[in-house]
């Protein structure tokens, strides 16, 4: 078995510490940090993604998957930086306005990592304004808004608004979810993308980026 | 008829003059908002919870017959708690305070939200064992016997009286966070999180064989779990069935032995995928069923599962929110899953900002024409 598929087969099974031992083992071997990351850790991440989408496994193995993968990134990103490794797109990802619960989020976020994808994460009860002004700044691909509460999900709305406001509705996509989320009120408001789960919002959101 | 018996008849697929109207009480802004309408006296507003005097003055005001969620039951939780307390106020005036359950959670002034978890207490077996053991222990003044002793002599016999039951998992995953329930699943102590779950789970048994024990008789008795979301459970249906099945099974049996027949679970999100789970081990009563936000259905338990699942709860309530046609369209739905008999119509959560107050009114006036 090659070092690559050991990485991906531990890190579905959430043993952290024995993906970080690997991704150091195969840094020591001389291994490209874009292959340990592409072959090894992404793939493994996309295989739970796939699974968690079937009901074959659920947030617990996402989450300690997740975990595993970020110690294996941690090791990898010095060099990644150094070797100039591109992300496949920049999110920006929050809880919108009024909503503190982020669990919903913390997943679609971990998913698109998994994806290569970069996420800015603007936490909890984000505005509009630092939405769009973060999108603005960091020249990210798509805002990526959640919600639990029929009460707060209105505020997607106002993002939208405020991103046309700004005037960059043509370069920067908007990706709706959450408990009271459905697909018609993603149209109704105007916005891009609305996904029933985590791992499709990751796929998603690769092609969102690969459309631009 | 009295309500109770109404509620119990239909449980049991007899004869009744009529549906009872039935409720799951309200989010606290949605009485501030009808208060501040002019809709209910302010007073109503404010320290208002299921099955207190202020829930039954506001049902006679609407029109509901009762809350299901009228329950008593043990101090059933980590005893003493941990001390509330702000832990850091944040630069956006939000703060990391830590519960009586020992997580750390996120939460600002003003915002309702259900909070964020940031941090948690429970990390492994030495926090288990010094901390969390000693406050998951049965003791007699858990149980206010006195009061059970007396209970049949007190209790409404009018509505429906519930013996609240605990929980199995859904309190445990409160003390770790949704994050820490899954790394204690995986970590290196195996037996710990089955260790947690058993010592939590034979102090509510203890607690409800105190209170059975004294004679008080109870209508039907009822868990909160709260372990689905809206892609169904939060941990797989196996390991959910290999550490909780035999914990409800047991207290469920006992509930049994002492006449209580009708046991129901609260639990929000898509549960499907936990019902076999619950049914094989003595929970009958699906409540209170989200159609609305997650898309919970009662229909195909019935059918999976046969005359033994019975259900309370099913109405969208968000039709509350829009206009009479919303209203009218549930009602009928509500007929039709009513005259499979076993089924007492609900709104399928507490009622939530937004809801029109005359929707309400004539929602519950609308229910009670229903024949079972």
């Amino acid at each position: 078995m090659s070092i690559y598929s050991e990485i991906s087969e531990n890190l579905q099974k959430g043993k952290a510490k024995v993906v970080r031992a690997l991704v150091e083992q195969a840094v020591a071997d001389g291994c490209p940090a874009a292959e340990i990351l592409g072959e090894g850790l992404l793939s493994g991440m996309n295989i739970v993604g796939e699974k968690f989408k079937k009901n074959e496994v659920y947030v617990p193995e996402v989450l300690v998957a997740a975990r595993a993968m970020n110690m294996g990134i941690d090791v990898l990103k010095p060099l990644l930086a150094e070797d100039g490794v591109q992300s496949a797109g920049r999110v920006c990802i929050g809880t919108v306005q009024g909503d503190l619960h982020d669990i919903g989020k913390n997943l679609v976020k971990m998913m698109m990592e998994g994806k290569g994808l970069e996420v800015i994460d603007l936490g909890v009860d984000v505005s509009p304004e630092t939405f769009v002004q973060t999108a603005v700044e960091q020249d990210c691909d798509i805002i990526c808004c959640s919600a639990l509460l029929t009460t707060t999900m209105e505020v997607m709305a106002e993002v939208v608004k405020k991103a046309e406001e700004a005037g960059i509705r043509d370069r920067v996509k908007i990706m709706v979810g959450g408990a009271p989320v459905t697909d018609a009120f993603c149209q109704q408001i105007g916005a891009d993308r609305y996904t029933s789960d985590a791992a499709s919002a990751a796929d998603a959101a690769v092609e969102l980026c690969k459309e631009e | 008829m009295t309500n109770r018996e109404r509620a119990m008849r239909i449980l049991h697929y007899q004869p009744v003059d009529r549906m009872p109207a039935v409720h799951f009480g309200y989010w606290g802004e949605l009485l501030t908002e009808w208060a501040a309408q002019g809709k209910i006296p302010k007073e109503l507003a404010e320290n208002n919870w299921d099955g207190s005097e202020k829930d039954r003055e506001l049902d006679k005001l609407i029109g509901w017959d009762f809350n299901w969620q009228n329950t008593v039951g043990a101090d059933n939780g980590l005893k003493p708690g941990f001390e509330t307390k702000t832990l850091e106020v944040l630069p956006d005036g939000s703060r990391r305070v830590q519960s009586w359950t020992g997580v750390i959670e996120r939460v600002k002034p003003g915002v309702t939200s259900i909070p964020s978890e940031d941090d948690y207490i429970l990390k492994d077996r030495e926090a288990f064992e010094t901390l969390y053991r000693p406050k998951m222990q049965y003791s007699p003044e858990r149980v206010n016997l006195e009061y059970f002793r007396h209970f049949n002599e007190t209790r409404d016999w009018d509505r429906p009286v519930g013996l609240h039951l605990g929980s199995v998992l859904g309190s445990i995953r409160d003390m770790t966070s949704v994050i820490g329930m899954s790394y204690l699943l995986y970590d290196e102590d195996e037996d710990l999180f089955a260790d947690i779950v058993d010592t939590y789970a034979e102090m509510q048994y203890q607690c409800v064989k105190a209170i059975l024990e004294t004679g008080a008789k109870f209508d039907f008795a009822h868990y909160w779990e709260d372990i689905c979301f809206k892609n169904g459970p939060l941990l797989s249906p196996e390991m959910f069935d290999e550490l909780c099945a035999k914990h409800y099974k047991k207290r469920n049996d006992l509930c049994r032995q002492y006449g209580v027949d009708v046991i129901s679970l609260d639990c929000d999100g898509v549960t499907e995928k936990l019902l076999p789970t619950w049914f094989a081990n003595g929970v009958n009563t699906m409540f209170p069923i989200e159609v609305g936000v997650w898309g919970d259905q009662f229909g195909p338990a019935r059918k999976k599962f046969g005359k033994g699942m019975l259900g309370v709860g099913g109405m969208d309530k968000t039709a509350l929110r829009k206009d009479k046609a919303a209203v009218d369209a549930e009602i009928e739905r509500m007929k039709r899953l009513s005259a499979m008999g076993g089924f007492i119509p609900c709104p399928d959560h507490r009622l939530m900002p937004g809801t029109k107050f005359e929707l309400v009114q004539y929602y519950a006036e609308e229910i009670k024409r229903i024949k079972p």
